[in-house]
């Protein structure tokens, strides 16, 4: 017979013996595997979802003019067609809205005012999180109607229902008041309105100020998404605004962060549960090993016997931890994410190699048996 | 006939013990000696270093023509599973392999197993019947049986038996001496520990110890005509 086969033999044997303490290892190891899945699984799946919600609280992408000298230039409309024209499915899913502004500096009465023209249907996939009051625009909706920041409405004692009057370079333009916006940002100090609408006070068809986009993704997708519309949109700018891409990514970070720390410390407690059944367990094996190496078995042959068993261990916990934690990921994934988590089969080779690691760590108290000296085992001391 | 093993001036030491002091005899191949002396007067000590488990602190011993008091950890365990064959008081077999794997370990230690040849051993300590029982499953005597086809199953030059009846009752006691009897009658070299006169008498010599040191080597027919 090969020794292969003597060596898988006794190694069977070995896993039925002592069934106690191995189950108490492999409870250990497979509970520790079971966490260890559930948060590689939400933590893939909590990634996707987070991102996905980042993409609401505004752009993260502009693409805009060079500034040149004090006035500031203006791009072409048909950008937005070179955005549509965006035919790489990766680059497309990415774009979860492309909103274009056209700001004109405007008077209603004696008040200064900044008039945004845009699309409105764009700009609340973008700002789903600005709180309103009244009323949205829609992009099929009236001609003349607008929506005030809280700062302008304040300024020209604008509600819900009024109706404000804007020049601009001797063109005049009414607008119902539809709603009204709190943004946080300079957007409450502005009137937004429909492009076309703006574009035609401003007497400036077709032109743009600038184009805000929402893209999902890692720092390094949304880079390759920026590069692609850079090399479509000749003569403009286009770069990612770096305070939000480093916002997100400080906030994934800490996730990541918290996630693999968790992990590290559960799997130190599983470790440490295999490190106590492994030492009792070495108690009841240093006899055979005395045996063994009096029969003129090598160190290293035996060790193997016995570091093959605590490998065995942490493969069948790791399997085990793996189809556990998948469950318990679902449950978290809903409960804390509000997102529903599907295992993914890449985490079983993952978390079976950590509980394997784990569980020859733990097994330290089996590589000490190497030492014991057959004569005084067998003697019975 | 030249000597299988030479003890030359053996010591043994642990801390200011003597277990050993300045022992010196030989064994010619084929002969069956019995170690023999009250506890403590140094045959555990003399046994473990001829089986290569325990080094000697001083003196030489040459078996087979290796000086095996000089060998590293890694030479004595090859020793051990190519020229020496244990058997124990307290049996030793491991308890969740059955009787045939118990033997194969042997195998599995020295070279290949060969699962036949280790059923074969066990027939022939009348242990057919039995090669799939685990040693709870075993009697005192079959169990020793076990070990005995166990130390037999590499051929090994030296077998080395430790009390190997000390935990039996008479019948079984009858039936391992008849084994042993057996096996000096093939030509096996056998070193048997005892208290046992009966088992001594049986032996071509007893070799007496007394605090560590050889007190008298006795030749049982001798002392019979």
């Amino acid at each position: 017979m090969h020794t292969r086969s003597m060596f898988l033999r006794i190694l069977w044997k070995l896993l039925g013996a002592s069934r106690g303490r191995l189950t108490v290892a492999l409870i250990a190891l497979a509970s520790g595997a079971a966490v260890c899945s559930a948060l590689l699984n939400v933590n893939l799946d909590a990634e996707k979802k987070l991102t996905q919600e980042f993409r609401t609280f505004g752009a993260n992408v502009v693409i805009a003019p060079p500034v040149t000298g004090g006035d500031a230039a203006l791009a072409d409309a048909s950008v937005m067609d070179q955005i549509a024209a965006q035919h790489d499915p990766r680059i497309v899913s990415r774009i979860i809205a492309a909103t274009p502004f056209l700001y004109v500096a405007a008077n209603s009465g004696s008040q200064p005012v900044i008039l945004a023209g845009t699309l409105f249907d764009q700009l609340s996939k973008m700002n789903s999180w600005w709180k309103l009051q009244g009323n949205w625009v829609s992009s099929g909706g009236d001609r003349e109607q607008c929506l005030a920041g809280v700062a302008a409405a304040r300024q020209l004692g604008l509600a819900p229902g009024s109706r404000v009057e804007m020049r601009s370079g001797g063109r005049t333009i009414s607008l119902d008041v539809a709603g009204i916006v709190t943004t946080g940002g300079a957007e409450d100090n502005q009137i937004f309105t429909r492009l076309d609408l703006a574009q035609g006070l401003a007497g400036l068809p077709g032109k743009l100020s600038l184009v805000q986009l929402s893209v999902s993704g890692t720092t390094a997708e949304i880079e390759e998404v920026t590069r692609s519309l850079a090399s479509a949109a000749t003569g403009l700018e286009v770069r990612p605004v770096r305070q939000i891409a480093a916002a997100e990514g400080s906030i994934l970070g800490r996730i990541h962060g918290l996630i693999f720390w968790t992990i590290a410390l559960i799997l130190a407690l599983s470790m440490l549960g295999v490190l106590a059944s492994m030492a009792a367990l070495a108690m009841e094996r240093s006899r055979d090993v005395g045996l063994m190496k009096a029969l003129g078995g090598p160190v290293s042959r035996i060790m193997h016997l016995f570091l093959a068993e605590a490998g065995a261990l942490g493969v069948l916990g790791g399997t085990i931890g793996f189809f556990a934690g998948a469950v318990l990921a679902r449950w978290i994934g809903g409960r804390v994410f509000g997102v529903e988590v599907s295992p993914r089969l890449v985490i079983l080779p993952v978390t079976v190699a950590l509980t394997m690691l784990v569980a020859l760590a733990g097994a330290f108290p089996l590589r000490l048996l190497g030492r014991v000296r057959p004569a005084e085992i067998l003697r019975g001391e | 006939m030249a000597s299988l093993v030479q003890v030359e001036n053996l010591e043994k030491r642990f801390g200011e013990v003597r277990a050993l002091d300045r022992v010196s005899f030989a064994i010619d191949a084929g002969e069956w000696i019995a170690i023999m002396g009250p506890s403590g007067s140094g045959k555990t000590s003399l046994i473990n270093i001829l089986g290569g488990l325990d080094q000697p602190t001083g003196g030489r011993v040459v078996v087979d023509g290796q000086d095996i008091s000089r060998l590293g950890e890694r030479d004595l365990t090859r020793y051990r599973s190519e020229k020496i064959g244990f058997v124990f008081q307290q049996f030793h077999l491991v308890p969740y392999l059955t009787a045939v794997e118990n033997v194969m370990l042997a195998q599995y230690f020295h070279s290949i197993t060969d699962e036949k040849e280790a059923a074969e051993a066990l027939k022939r300590v009348g242990l057919g019947d039995r090669l799939d029982h685990v040693p709870a499953q075993l009697s005192g005597g079959e169990q020793q049986r076990v070990a005995i086809a166990r130390a037999l199953i590499n051929h090994p030059k030296l077998i080395l038996a430790d009390e190997p009846t000390g935990n039996l009752d008479e019948a079984n006691e009858a039936v391992i001496l008849e084994l042993l009897r057996e096996l000096h009658a093939s030509g096996h070299t056998i070193l048997v520990v005892t208290h046992s006169p009966a088992i001594g008498n049986l032996a071509d010599r007893r070799v007496e110890l007394e605090h560590g040191r050889l007190a008298r080597i006795h030749v049982p027919s001798i002392a019979k005509d």
